[in-house]
């Protein structure tokens, strides 16, 4: 009984003992109950790169907004908003009802359109769906040719990848194979400046091509091993044949010393959480997805004995949301046509470039909202561009459309490069102008008339 | 007023099996006879017909980021399965890892009204909100996965008191959306990233050095106190390991007596005796499960053919990568908060382990004797596509069948199993019970799995065929919320369905610790994770349905 009595009674020292811990805990690392957390404004997300910072600060300022924190060029430059803009057709004014007008005869006049670009959140997708089920048409992304050398890789083998948060807190050795991430302005200040919550980490960026433009950080080594990226491929198969216990017997593989090599691999193989960074869209050359599939095999070899993962960067104007919603749902990730027998999927031949030049379809409605410099390719068929409103031509298009621009002037839901993470988009700076979705709405609704 | 006359109703929520009556339908809801001189609007006579409550699977994978991995990841089974454009209905994919347009109409047409999604990753929730909102026809629901989450394992390991986890269970399933809680691998998903390739219950977890006995025990009692209806929903250490079902006695038996429901038992129940160290503990498994009350599972019967499984256990999925078929296979560690794998799967009749993993699951549904506690799933895809229900049926309900398939598969596996020694067949009954009455009893739906007054008309008229799979494969009536969508087992009419959501009462101050560590350590605000009420019909569902909890004192 006393021994019960004891016990008891060391359980509830126990639990005074470890709430006090876990107060103490919070103490120490959170900020905590009983001190007050500084109120900030709210933050908005910010949708002009596939990192989706959602910590931005935006003031306004007349009928638009800047951005008054972080320093990042890329969201300074596209969230200075233009006019309201004047929908055209062949160059000349008209309006937004008659354009719409416009695009649906076109649209229905052709016997397989394009529904490409894509620039645009979920609800615009969604819409371009459902025009391109509507119309027997084909979808592709404007990064349709670096979203597909991934995805090629991915459905011949798959791969083991990470997410953002993953990498802040785990990775110490972090290799970026034919990128320096300059592409996304606040990489390195997001996922590996900062503090790990496991404690102190030691982190190592090793960059396989030119490092030029990676910031100095704190405690972080930054070192770099000269290759054309071209020939990423042979040395990750040097590589994992040494990991399978093969010999070397070349000096050098891509100009890299073996010894730098084997160096470089016992690292990577003493690395707790090691990460494997590339853009598809900086490895352009032929062939480019055997390369990407050479970096997520020796990934996979890498995981037999410690942990590793892959971070495709990508991701930019709407295509991560792009390729989710396509696959939710037709079942493929884009390059799919809506045929009689149902979603059909040709990667290969569904190439944006290759379908135009091709004269393989006979119209192209061309989605751009996040971003005025990504105007459509060079076409002989009829263009019907949903932009924004700043959006500037070489040769005016057939028709355009000014759309409001998704995260800044309409609300809606955006994914992150790595598609796990889908945030909410608002509109700080709301505006009168449509959205993708509802012109395509409009749309899809004359085509009804314009084919009767 | 709808009147569906003279058919044979099976309602074990009142204890209603197979009596003649007629029901009576308006404005969505079932209600009482009006009495004479009522005007009735629309009569169907239904003699000799079996009539049925919806049909709730509370354990499909439907939506969410690792199916859209499995969709993009198999364009060669989606080409097998094309599914054209047709009425109002959209095109897309069937089969193992179907596209969300063609979940809806399929589980329509098999008189299934509700499905719940048993994975979602909190930090994935706005987007799986998205994909259940392109999946038509049927009621969603989802469980928030916590477990492996490092905010929860840090506040486990630093002895944070119950009341500080119950709160935020409460606030994840209220951010997240979600309708109950699962826990996968307990901590397992972490210790993974930390390179452990395994964790038992009793082990202590690499860096956080707590269990995932703790990780159940905590869990559980936060649901229990939170007062959401579903238990902790388990999914328990060691899936698919050779000699697991020691440990998923013990998982049992580590809820202490609390509520807790042990999912896709079959991949749990496996003994380590014979020649290839692979035999079936379902016998001890369904004794356990006879014996403790507060135990329920589901079954994630397997059945033969080609297919994709999906897990949040990115641990055990990556030990499973060598099965791969094709060859190519998914893991992602997911942003401190949980993980995932999808390894596809061909699962051969004439495979000892396939064929024995045949045998389990329905040995399983033979020996549980109360259909109350034992729930019918494929674990959709992992087990087999959810189009199989109606053949998993017909295995149940007839025993030559049964038999007959017995001797189809590996000779070996056939005779360690003792299965033709079993002569239970399910009755309408009972079926009903697994997949209408109980399922809707464990979530706490109060107004759906029956067919009494004031229920909503979600109700499946059947012919009555001595061939089961055949009558469970196609209903002649399915009516949604006293809507008519399905005729003969076709869609007739699109409608969208609501999402369930429990709204338990927790103290909001969890925030402020919780805001702080996703300033500190994440690549996403606090704010951001959470997904409003508002957004959830954005996303798509028809209507936000939020059950009440009643919480229980801590």
């Amino acid at each position: 009984m006393r021994r019960r009595e004891t016990a008891c009674l060391a359980r509830h020292i126990g639990a005074i003992a470890t709430r006090m811990a876990w107060i103490l805990l919070n103490t120490l690392h959170f900020s905590l109950f009983e001190s007050s957390i500084s109120v900030s404004s709210p933050s908005v997300c910010c949708p002009f790169c596939g990192l989706l910072c959602d910590d931005l600060e935006i003031v306004r300022e007349g009928d638009g907004v800047r951005l008054e924190r972080p320093a990042c060029p890329r969201a300074s430059r596209l969230f200075s908003i233009p006019d309201p803009g004047q929908a055209m057709i062949a160059g000349l004014p008209i309006s937004l009802d008659e354009a719409c007008r416009s695009a649906a005869i076109i649209l229905s006049g052709s016997r397989r359109p394009l529904i490409g670009g894509l620039g645009c959140d979920v609800m615009g997708h969604r819409a371009a769906l459902s025009l391109a089920e509507k119309l027997g048409g084909v979808v592709d992304h404007m990064h349709g040719r670096a979203q597909f050398r991934n995805v090629r890789a991915f459905q011949d083998g798959g791969w083991v990848t990470t997410t953002l948060s993953e990498v802040r807190n785990r990775a110490d050795l972090i290799v970026l194979a034919g990128t320096d991430a300059s592409r996304y302005p606040r990489f390195f200040e997001r996922c590996l400046a900062p503090a790990s919550q496991f404690g102190e980490l030691t982190r190592k960026v090793v960059v396989l091509g030119p490092a030029l433009s990676i910031p100095a950080m704190d405690g972080i080594s930054v070192s770099s091993i000269p290759i054309d990226a071209g020939r990423l491929g042979e040395l990750f198969a040097v590589m994992r044949a040494r990991l399978a216990g093969m010999p070397a017997r070349a000096a050098d593989v891509a100009g890299v010393p073996i010894e730098q090599i084997e160096a470089l691999l016992a690292d990577m193989r003493a690395a707790r959480y090691g990460v494997l960074v590339w853009n598809a869209a900086e490895l352009d050359f032929p062939h480019a997805d055997l390369t990407i599939q050479s970096a997520v095999n020796l990934v996979k070899d890498l995981n037999q004995a410690t942990r590793w993962s892959g971070l495709p960067l990508g991701g930019d104007d709407g295509g991560t949301s792009a390729a989710q919603t396509c696959t939710w749902q037709t079942g493929y990730p884009l390059r799919t046509a809506y045929e009689i027998a149902g979603p059909h999927y040709e990667p290969l031949l569904f190439e944006s470039d290759r379908l135009l030049k091709t004269g393989e379809v006979d119209a192209l409605v061309w989605i751009s909202a996040f971003d005025p410099e990504r105007t459509p390719p060079a076409a002989d068929c009829p263009i019907v561009v949903l932009g924004r409103a700043d959006m500037r031509f070489a040769r005016a298009p057939d028709v355009f459309i000014p759309v409001a621009v998704p995260g800044v002037q309409h609300v809606g839901f955006l994914h992150r490069m790595d598609a796990v993470v889908a945030l909410p988009l608002t509109a700080p700076a709301s505006s009168s102008l449509p959205s993708v979705a509802q012109v395509l709405a409009i749309i899809q609704g004359e085509t009804n008339h314009a084919a009767a | 007023m709808l009147r569906l006359k003279n058919g044979r109703i099976y309602d074990p929520a009142h204890g209603v099996d197979g009596e003649v009556r007629d029901l009576y339908i308006e404005d969505g809801r079932i209600v009482a006879a009006p009495g004479p001189g009522a005007r009735i609007d629309r009569d169907i006579d239904l003699a000799g017909r079996v009539v049925m409550g919806g049909a709730i699977d509370l354990h499909t994978h439907i939506g969410g980021g690792k199916m859209n991995i499995a969709r993009a990841l198999l364009p060669e089974d989606h080409r097998q399965d094309p599914v054209p454009t047709s009425g109002g209905m959209h095109a897309g994919c069937g089969h193992a890892a179907p596209s969300t347009w063609t979940t809806g109409y399929r589980y329509a047409e098999m008189g299934y009204t509700a499905c719940f999604e048993p994975a979602m990753q909190p930090i994935n929730a706005r987007h799986t909100h998205l994909e259940m909102g392109d999946t038509p026809m049927v009621d969603k629901g989802a469980y928030a996965m916590l477990g492996s989450d490092d905010f929860f394992l840090r506040m486990l390991a630093s002895g944070a008191d119950q009341r500080l986890i119950n709160d935020y269970v409460g606030w994840t399933l209220d951010a997240s959306q979600a309708m109950a809680i699962k826990v996968v691998n307990p901590g397992g998903i972490s210790a993974f990233k930390f390179n452990a390739r395994s964790l038992d219950l009793d082990e202590a977890h690499p860096y956080y050095r707590v269990t995932p006995r703790q990780v159940v025990q905590a869990l559980a009692r936060a649901v229990h106190d939170l007062g959401v209806a579903h238990p902790l929903h388990v999914h328990a250490s060691n899936l698919g390991v050779p000699g697991n079902a020691d440990t998923t006695l013990a998982t049992m038996a580590a809820a202490e007596g609390l509520p807790i429901h042990l999912t896709h038992i079959q991949f749990h129940s496996y003994g380590t005796e014979g020649e290839r160290k692979f035999s079936s503990e379902a016998e001890r498994i369904a004794d356990a499960i006879n014996r403790m009350s507060n135990v329920s599972a589901d079954v994630g019967q397997v059945l033969f053919g080609q297919t994709v499984t999906v897990s949040g256990d990115s641990m055990k999925q990556y030990g499973n990568h060598r099965h791969a078929s094709p060859d190519k296979w998914v893991v992602m560690d997911i942003e401190c908060d949980s993980g995932c794998g999808v390894v596809p799967f061909k699962y051969r009749d004439k495979n000892f382990v396939n064929a024995l993993q045949w045998a389990i699951g329905l040995e399983l549904f033979l020996r549980v004797g109360d259909p109350w506690r034992i729930f019918l799933t494929t674990d959709h895809p992992n087990g087999a596509p959810f189009t199989s229900y109606p053949h998993l049926i017909r295995l149940l309900m007839d025993k030559r069948f049964r038999d007959s398939k017995l001797d189809e598969i590996n000779a070996e596996a056939a005779a360690h199993s003792q299965l033709r020694s079993l002569d239970r067949e399910y009755s309408l009954y009972e079926i009903a019970i697994m997949t209408r009455a109980a399922p809707a009893r464990s979530l706490g739906l109060t107004d759906r799995g029956h067919l009494g007054e004031r229920a909503a008309a979600d109700i499946v008229v059947y012919r009555d065929d001595a061939d089961r799979e055949a009558m469970f494969a196609k209903p002649e009536y399915v009516f949604k919320d006293g809507q008519l969508i399905v005729r003969d087992g076709k869609v007739v009419n699109v409608v969208n369905g609501a999402l369930h959501v429990v709204k338990p009462e927790y103290d909001k101050g969890i925030e402020k610790p919780l805001k702080d560590y996703f300033d500190r350590y994440m690549t996403v605000r606090m704010e951001h994770v959470r997904v409003s009420n508002e957004e959830v019909c954005t996303c798509g569902a028809s209507k936000l349905i939020p059950h009440v909890c009643k919480g229980r004192a801590a």
